[in-house]
């Protein structure tokens, strides 16, 4: 690389240096305000170390995970009782079906209120949490590695724990009795009206802990200058981060709603184990992955499940790829799509 | 917002609360919230931790009661039992294992994707954030042939390497905005000083990004330890089992033996909390370096 | 594609049925011949995959191994357990991935399962190889269960009817003093029990089959053999029986005789199961296979056999059409793979169905063995009950969603929990499996 150009990149790039005021998440830097003048060509050495480098990674992802989900994704086009090779060749048929299924609507249905739902709740008070814990207060790492247990647990742990407390023979209700609070007894699993806010809350137990660590870590990116001064100047506590920190959490909020959605689209594991796949149904938390695995793989319609599953990549993608466009774009260059601008 | 520039400070009389910016004690509301926060977060896991010391009776008659009497039985019998160290010593290995290789095979990644250009990396991109939207379960039929023509069935690796898969998107989520956000002065003062590209990666990079490594390495680690559905179908012989799998040992075939299972996850959970506790600080740097430009 | 399979010839006659396989075995001995090797020396390996995987009958499989390897010195068998949820997911895998990953022998169900195995070529076709003394001593009813289109998959090994599994002390104490035969008298017990402030049945339909279950027993009573049998070969339920039996059980449920929560309440997850609150006392009886004491006996506060625990089989309907003494229940078999080693495997197979190694089975799993010699053995009463039921019987039916598969079973178990948690009706449950063949 010549002289010149690395006094160019060195004057572009000294607003890194810099705690912007976006320092709060963008996830990925934003371009030097100059713009890059020149077009690097990718030299035949720098291939080889992409290739050596990325090489690795790419041959295992492949084979253990692109190649996997492409013969799955045949099998969708299949009548197929996973029993010898699929020879019953139904083109779209399982599709149709599929996207004519009341029970998938339904679930889809679900899904869509699980991850309204996530955010409306977990977000609020993850943030509430974070903004309290943020203060360097004596036992924070504690509590901090207290709240975030819930996530280390594994699900099939979690699921059983809650089924024994949720059950109406469970701890949940026998606790209410015992206290005398018994008539607030009720079917928290099974009550279409109460099963979903069962559900919620299970899932806000499970990954509250992860949002509050992520907010936090984007709370410690802004300066505490900011804040500093701004107390100089004589502004609350509280005042300091509605005005400062939410603000520039915002990059981060938006990264954790991301994961968040896809998470909630996905959903699978812990309302399988709590509720059953058929029970599920009536109490109107299926979700399209239970779907897919009661009328798949538990049915024995493995081509059928694979159409499934291939239905729920394609929702969760265009999720993605809306949600980067339309909501990520101002943060990042395109962090999913294409990243290649500088 | 408040000005950036600051004067030095001396001379004016700092009026800002002692409790909070001292490290000293919050206030009581603050710990209130904590403290039910917490009791909220450990009731579930109490109950399992404490449901482990009862017998399946008392659990169907009681169910919100306090061990009574006192089985320690269930939990002695988990960790007398040499199948629950065997057990423990697979699920360490595939942890592990599956640890390095993700740290490894992903920091190589997304170092190319964060500080390369090339007319690819999108779809390079593309590629490892769409392994995150399939569901897995539908992808386990395949997998397992895949497994089975490597050779690689009822053995450890047969786990490990498609774990390490399974785990490269988050991982490259994570840690590409975390590489990029390596100054280039610094890069560029290196080559400077005849450092190649490579050279660069081993000596710098690693080091720099040590904390998004770490928060990666703890998400892989809890991933591995947790995961079910892989070794459940890879591995037959009981001798490679891993802990999750440990749970077979306590349902017949018509029945399962609740109590006995609760002591038995209450115990396998403990290495994953020992371990996420002990890098915890890490972690929330680590986030933090994922989440800043 | 519906599943033409002859499985529905297990509709056998039970008590004649041993009369009819001496006419028919003629003597014939297969045993260990018909293989391509006939070479009893060289050393065999074979391995062995079952859901027994604690207590008494994992010893049993360790024991019968030990033993045939000492009678068969140069066979080796090694023996995988797996968990019963788990096993079916990865024995389907294992047999795709074919000679090497497949098991040698390994549990079979039966019904649908089997004949996807059978169209696959992943069966080993052991009609010829059971032996005459096998032939002898097992019924003819439960080798039908193991068959397809007359040809044999799986050796059976036990046979589990179904009836209801009641705590003799809770009945008599809601002034109960012999056990329901008719759907009157079942609705007057349970407002019996009511009465006396015991939650009368018992019902784990958060796992869906334990609530279909009842309706497969009054389409038993409501259908006649005949239209199970073709059924199962159309799988449309067309005739009006089956919205009959739909109708009996929406009738009999609208009484509210299952307990609090039933439909958060598993079959036999340990504690807070159907089964537990049978063992604790907490309910009076529950519809079960014949597995149930064993699983009430490890729920109980001192983990032995409830004392109490009896066995009646299910009721009459009135103008049903089929037989009031009809049972219905599963078939335990072994199967060999088409590529384990004969005669090692098929050998193995008919060991199994010995009368020693029966009474051992039945003695390690507490369930009724198939071989008659055997059944004489059994001296606790409850199975005595059990296998008495089940060889008075006219005819044996598999559980319909054996029978019938699991896409059909599985639209059922669906549309029973609905109905049941008053979400659909009984036309939705034939609707249901009739749209389940769109699906596979």
């Amino acid at each position: 690389m010549s002289d010149s150009q690395t006094e160019n990149s060195l004057a572009q790039e000294s607003s890194l240096e810099n705690p912007s005021p976006a320092g709060g998440g963008a996830i990925v830097a934003t371009p030097p305000a100059g713009g890059r003048p020149r077009r690097r060509g990718v030299s035949w050495r720098e291939r080889l170390e992409i290739t050596v480098l990325s090489g690795p990674a790419i041959i295992v992802f492949i084979g253990f995970v692109i190649l996997p989900v492409i013969l799955a994704a045949y099998y969708g086009f299949f009548r197929w009782k996973g029993y010898g090779r699929p020879t019953d060749f139904v083109g779209l048929h399982n599709y149709v079906v599929i996207l004519q299924d009341p029970e998938f609507r339904a679930a889809l249905e679900h899904n869509l209120y699980i991850l309204v739902l996530s955010l409306i709740i977990q977000g609020p008070i993850a943030i509430l949490l974070a903004l309290l814990l943020n203060r360097k207060m004596r036992g924070r790492s504690i509590i901090r590695v207290l709240i975030f247990v819930p996530w280390v647990v594994s699900e099939v742990i979690a699921g059983t724990g809650f089924s024994l407390m949720l059950s109406t023979q469970g701890a949940i209700n026998d606790l209410l009795r015992n206290v005398g609070l018994g008539h607030f007894t009720a079917d928290w699993l099974s009550d279409p009206n109460i099963a979903l806010w069962a559900l919620m809350g299970i899932l806000t137990w499970k990954y509250i802990g992860f949002a509050v660590i992520l907010f936090m870590a984007g709370m410690q990116n802004i300066p505490e200058e900011l804040s500093e001064a701004a107390a100089i100047d004589g502004a609350g506590y509280w005042q300091i981060q509605r005005r400062i920190t939410l603000p520039l959490l915002g990059p981060t909020i938006r990264i954790w709603a991301f994961l968040s959605i896809i998470g909630a689209l996905q959903l699978f594991d812990l309302v399988y184990i709590i509720w059953g796949q058929y029970v599920a149904g009536t109490a109107g938390v299926s979700t399209m992955v239970t779907y897919m695995v009661q009328y798949g793989r538990n049915a024995g319609n493995y081509g059928y499940g694979s159409a499934v599953a291939v239905v729920v990549f394609f929702i969760s993608l265009i999720v993605a790829l809306g949600y980067q466009r339309f909501v990520l774009r101002r943060d990042t260059e395109g962090a999913l799509t294409d990243g290649g601008k500088k | 917002m408040a000005a950036t520039t600051l004067e030095p400070t001396a001379a004016v009389p700092l009026k800002r609360r002692k409790s909070v910016e001292d490290g000293g004690w919050g206030s009581p509301t603050t710990y209130f919230v904590a403290l039910v926060v917490v009791a909220l977060t450990l009731a579930p896991v109490a109950y399992i931790v404490l449901g482990g010391f009862r017998t399946n009776s008392q659990i169907t008659t009681n169910p919100a009661a306090f061990p009574n009497p006192w089985k320690l039985d269930n939990y002695l019998e988990v960790l007398k039992s040499s199948t629950f160290w065997q057990q423990f010593f697979n699920s360490a290995i595939a942890a592990l294992a599956t640890t390095v290789g993700v740290v490894v095979l992903g920091v190589m990644a997304s170092y190319v994707l964060a500080r390369y250009h090339f007319r690819g990396r999108g779809a390079m991109f593309a590629l490892f954030a769409s392994g995150l939207m399939f569901p897995i379960t539908v992808a386990i039929t395949p997998l397992y042939l895949v497994i089975k023509d490597l050779g690689l069935l009822d053995n450890l690796l047969g786990v490990i390497l498609p774990q390490i898969a399974f785990a490269l998107p988050t991982t490259v989520i994570i840690l590409v905005p975390f590489l990029r956000a390596i100054p280039r002065e610094i890069e560029e003062a290196a080559t400077v000083d005849g450092c190649s590209r490579l050279g660069f990666f081993g000596r710098m990079v690693i080091p720099l990004s040590l904390p998004g490594v770490l928060t990666v390495g703890i998400l892989a680690f809890v991933g591995s330890w947790n995961s079910y559905l892989l070794p459940l179908f890879i591995l037959n012989n009981q001798e490679h089992f891993t802990l999750t799998l440990g749970v077979q040992a306590f349902s017949s075939q018509y029945s399962t033996d609740t109590a006995k299972v609760l002591a038995f996850t209450s115990l396998s959970m403990i290495p994953a909390l020992v371990f996420f506790s002990l890098f915890e600080r890490r972690i929330v740097s680590g986030l933090g370096g994922a989440v800043k430009g | 594609m519906t599943r033409k399979f002859r499985a529905a010839a297990l509709v056998a006659l039970g008590a004649s049925a041993a009369l009819a396989m001496t006419a028919c075995s003629g003597g014939s001995d297969n045993g260990g011949n018909g293989g391509s090797t006939n070479d009893t020396t060289k050393p065999v390996t074979m391995t062995l995959w079952t859901n027994a995987t604690t207590g008494p009958g994992a010893k049993f499989f360790e024991d019968t191994a030990a033993a045939f390897t000492q009678a068969h010195p140069n066979v080796t068998i090694k023996i995988q357990t797996v968990q019963n949820e788990d096993l079916d997911g990865k024995l389907q895998t294992a047999l795709q991935a074919g000679q090497g990953t497949a098991p040698d022998i390994f549990l079979q169900r039966g019904g649908g399962k089997m004949a996807a195995m059978v169209d696959a070529g992943q069966l080993m076709d052991i009609s010829d190889s059971v032996s005459a003394d096998t032939k002898a001593s097992v019924g003819a009813g439960a080798f039908a269960a193991e068959q397809v289109e007359g040809k044999t998959y799986a050796m059976p090994v036990d046979v589990l009817p179904g009836g209801f599994w009641y705590s003799d002390t809770l009945f008599k104490k809601a002034g109960i003093t012999t056990p329901p035969t008719t759907i009157d008298e079942l609705n007057q017990a349970v407002t019996k029990l009511k009465a006396a402030n015991i939650t009368p049945i018992a019902l784990g339909a958060k796992d869906a089959w334990p609530a279909a279950h009842w309706y497969y027993w009054f389409a038993l009573r409501e259908c006649s053999q005949d239209t199970l049998n073709s059924t199962a070969k159309t799988l449309k339920f067309d005739d009006e029986c089956w919205t009959k039996a739909g109708n009996d059980l929406k009738t009999f449920a609208d009484t509210k005789p299952f307990n609090n929560g039933f439909l958060n309440t598993s079959a036999q997850q340990g504690a807070g199961s159907s089964a537990g609150q049978v063992a604790n006392h907490k309910a009076a009886t529950e519809l079960m296979g014949a597995w149930d004491p064993g699983q009430i006996a490890a729920l109980t506060p001192d983990q032995k056999p409830l004392p109490d625990l009896k066995f009646t089989p299910f009721i009459q309907v009135p103008g049903g059409k089929g037989d009031p003494k009809a049972i219905m229940g599963g078939v335990d078999g072994y199967s060999c793979s088409a590529w384990a080693p004969k005669p090692a495997c098929t050998d193995f197979l008919n060991y199994l169905t010995t009368k020693d190694v029966q009474v051992a089975y039945y003695k390690a799993f507490q369930a009724p063995p198939v071989n008659k010699d055997a059944q004489a053995a059994v001296t606790d009463p409850i199975i005595k009950a059990t296998i008495d039921a089940f060889n008075q019987a006219p005819y044996v039916s598999q559980w319909l969603d054996t029978l019938y598969g699991q896409n059909v079973g599985n639209a059922l178990n669906t549309a029973v929990v609905n109905l049941l948690a008053g979400k659909g009706s009984v036309d939705d449950i034939v609707k249901s499996v009739n749209n389940a063949a769109d699906k596979g």
